[in-house]
């Protein structure tokens, strides 16, 4: 039986849907019998969800959106 | 909600991308409207600094103003968008004094001789929701992306924060598709245990209240 060391070494393939059926199954066998292995694939999934969304809320300063607009204002070509 | 409809957004800027070619003039500033948000948060994702992130922004808007005509596509030129932000991104870091190495290694969880797991793993996925307004699970998670090596970082933003395609990543980084690929889960290793040592000390702080 695959043991949990290789199962996480899998584990980007396997959500991925990169695995073949063969492998996919033997995982997936191994997760049934595993809840250690239930918790880590549930949160290694809820760690990208949480970082993406953390990071993408970073939005622009007003303050700095004002200086952006004065430089792009005093900067973007002028061809005419 | 914020989320922007990605269908209309291609569109945009295919169309700029042309209206750039042909020397349109009102375009500069709808160029600027459309990546300054992109490049800002890239940036700022990368060097964690409103005033660098801000000089970045601007540097890369002047390169956008002069050499944006000559490129052909769409793909191509928000390639180059996000290719020109990662390097003037770097060249701000390099002034920088240098933070001591964090090792990427002690990422896994531990094993017995067979490869299998013993220690009981906390499943803290169903609790996000409520700890993730608060200002300090964001903190946590902001400096676990700022402790991963450079390399994991850019690879980690492109693909799971920018939502890039592995094979997206590889040609603006000039990686290999399984270098993206390996870094990316790397990245993910690390930023779980980071993130599953801060769940776990919050949860016995909440218990021994
Ligand atoms: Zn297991």
């Amino acid at each position: 039986m695959i043991c949990c060391k290789e199962c996480i070494e899998l584990l980007y393939s396997y959500l991925e849907g990169e695995l073949s059926a063969e492998m996919e199954t033997s995982l997936e066998e191994h997760f049934a019998d595993c809840p250690p292995c239930i918790a880590f694939v549930n949160t290694y999934k809820a760690t990208t969800l949480l970082c993406k969304n953390t990071l993408k809320s970073n939005d622009i300063p007003d303050t700095i959106k004002i200086k952006l607009k004065e430089f792009v204002d005093k900067n973007k070509p002028d061809f005419l | 909600m914020k989320f922007s409809d990605p269908t209309k957004d291609t569109l945009t800027e295919e169309q700029l991308v042309k209206d750039l070619q042909a020397g349109e003039m009102g375009s500069f500033e709808q160029l600027a409207n459309l990546y300054q948000k992109k490049i800002y948060t890239l940036s700022f994702n990368l060097t964690r600094n409103i005033t660098d992130s801000q000089d970045v922004t601007q540097e890369v808007l002047l390169i956008l103003f002069r050499k944006g005509h000559t490129f052909q596509g769409k793909s191509a030129f928000s390639s180059w968008v996000y290719r020109i932000t990662i390097n003037a991104s770097y060249m701000k870091l390099r002034t920088r004094k240098k933070e001591p190495k964090v090792s990427i290694e002690d990422i896994l969880p531990t094993f017995n001789q067979g490869g299998f797991q013993y220690e009981k793993i906390q499943d803290w996925s169903e609790n996000t929701e409520s700890l993730l307004f608060g200002n300090e699970t964001r903190d946590i998670i902001q400096k676990a992306v700022d402790l991963l090596p450079d390399k994991e970082k850019v690879v980690f933003i492109l693909r799971d924060v920018e939502g890039l395609s592995s094979e997206k990543a590889g040609n603006i980084l000039e990686i290999s598709i399984p270098a993206v690929k390996s870094r990316l889960h790397r990245a993910r290793l690390f930023l779980r245990k980071k993130l599953a040592n801060y769940f776990w000390e919050y949860k016995t702080r909440k218990e021994s209240k």
